[in-house]
């Protein structure tokens, strides 16, 4: 391992106050388990982090909350306690599956949300789910906070908008509306430990048997997060029907055409994702009726 | 790099030690410490080898920094193991013929102990699950899960040796 100096940060203000200071570059440490692989694969002689900032004393910045409309999830919460949350469970039930496909017990047990994030895999488990949630994401700084819809901090894959002298305090989004139902699907390429290639997160609220809203929010699908609104805007107003959500499939992986180009791997990725969707939809619209 | 200074509880016994601030949690416990139980296969959070306990919850040792545990309670292999004889645990592995080659039996014996603490009656998937972070290139899993079970269901319990 290259060498390093450690720091722990015993509060919010601290960790701030010595971003802002520390002229040599800093690289945060929250559950580790992408950072210590990233520092492992840095050969000796090669430019590392001059510093190490561990956050993970913080507790102000962990932990779920909800205001009765906002759940507010602090940047250190493992996965683990957000996929059994009875919050999470009971509001957004997506992003408590998502979590709970994490790695395995031992990455759950102290991989953050916040790592998952800005760590910006674009097969990160829990950004699909905070996409079709609305979330926000929530920075902190000497000189202020700063909110983002969390689809927008995304620049490029493994790249978000995060500023030197920034800490990510917490992702947050409204509840589910009443009624809604959700999915969540991850196709993993072994069970427990693959990080996933493909997942999709979907929202449907369905009254009288008409769908009155969608969300479709694919992983690994577009160059960054986001919700597929011409498959979305498909589904308003219709009946669901396995045709129906076989059509909206179909315009998920044509969107990501649009937007992806075709590329060595769309021969794989197109049916994926079309069927993956659909799938999600049907499992959306089964719990509704 | 500047030396740290680290408080840690390793299987009951604390510690204060000088400290490098990029030793991993895995070295500090083979090196440092001598624990040996606990051993090192990838290094890079896939195979569990490394597995120890972090106040109650199972962990990959080589993912986590020596510094970030100031103030945590570490068991390792070495903490589950009476003065003499073995834990229920271990000697359910022995029993159902869950160790061959032996080199994934500490990480899975930590997987299986941080479950039962909190699942005292788990089903068979939930101890699939549970050590699905655990790779064995020798067993194939069946007699690992077959031991767990025994344990939970109490069978072990009255031949074992506690
Ligand atoms: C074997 C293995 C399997 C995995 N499987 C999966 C999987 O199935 N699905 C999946 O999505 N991921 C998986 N991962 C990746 C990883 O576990 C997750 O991305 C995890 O959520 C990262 O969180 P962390 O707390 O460990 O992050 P860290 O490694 O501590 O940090 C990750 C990055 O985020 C930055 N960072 C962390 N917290 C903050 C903050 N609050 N503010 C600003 N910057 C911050 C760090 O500087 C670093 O760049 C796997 C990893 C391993 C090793
Ligand atoms: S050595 Fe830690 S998981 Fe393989
Ligand atoms: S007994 Fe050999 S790896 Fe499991």
């Amino acid at each position: 391992m290259i060498p390093f100096n450690l720091e722990r940060a015993e509060s919010l203000e601290q960790a701030l106050e010595f971003l802002d200071r520390d002229g040599t570059e800093v690289k945060i440490i929250a559950g580790g388990t992408d950072l210590m692989v990233e520092l492992r694969e840095i050969s000796p002689g090669e430019k590392g982090p001059g510093t190490v900032l561990d956050i993970t004393p913080i507790d102000e910045i962990r932990g779920i909350k909800d205001d009765g409309s906002t759940i507010t999830v602090g940047a250190l919460t493992p996965h683990r306690e957000i996929s059994s949350s009875p919050i999470i469970l009971q509001y957004a039930p997506l992003l408590a599956s998502a979590c709970s496909t994490v790695g395995a017990a031992q990455h759950r047990n102290i991989a953050t949300i916040g790592g998952n994030v800005i760590n910006g895999s674009p097969a990160a488990d829990s950004v699909p789910a905070l996409v079709a949630l609305n979330a926000e994401a929530v920075f902190q700084s000497k000189s202020g906070e700063r909110v983002s819809l969390l689809k927008d901090i995304y620049l490029k894959p493994y790249q978000t908008d995060i500023k030197d002298d920034e800490i990510l305090t917490a992702v947050r989004f409204p509840r589910l509306p009443e009624g809604a139902t959700s999915s969540y699907i991850k196709l993993g390429r072994r069970n427990a430990l693959a990080i996933s290639r493909m997942n999709v997160a979907v929202v449907l609220v369905i009254k009288d048997g008409e769908i009155t809203e969608a969300r479709i929010s694919p992983g690994s699908t577009t160059p960054t997060p986001d919700r597929i609104t011409t498959a979305e805007e498909l589904l308003i107003g219709k009946e669901p029907s396995e045709e129906l959500f076989r059509r909206a499939g179909q315009a998920v992986s044509e969107e990501m055409i649009n937007r992806s180009g075709r590329r060595w791997s769309t021969p794989y990725k197109e049916p994926v994702i079309a069927a993956l969707t659909a799938r999600a939809l049907g499992e959306a619209a089964g719990e509704g009726v | 790099m500047k030396k740290l200074k680290l408080n840690i509880t390793v299987n009951g016994q604390k510690h204060t030690l000088k400290i490098d601030p990029n030793l991993r949690l895995l070295d500090l416990l083979r090196e440092n410490l001598h624990l040996t139980g606990t051993k090192e296969g990838c290094g890079i959070g896939e195979c569990g080898a490394c597995t120890v306990i972090l106040d109650g919850r199972a962990v990959n040792s080589c993912l986590i920094l020596a510094g970030q545990c100031e103030g945590r309670e570490i068991t390792t292999i070495e903490g589950v193991t009476p003065e003499d004889g073995l834990s229920p645990l271990q000697q359910s592995f022995l029993d159902n013929g869950a160790v061959q080659c032996g080199f994934c039996t500490p990480g899975m014996i930590l997987s299986a102990r941080a479950l039962l603490d909190h699942n005292p009656t788990p089903t068979e998937a939930e101890i699939r699950e549970a050590i699905s972070g655990n790779l064995c290139r020798c067993t194939g899993y069946t007699q690992i899960v077959e031991a767990i079970q025994a344990v939970a269901d109490g069978r072990e319990e009255q031949q074992g040796s506690l």
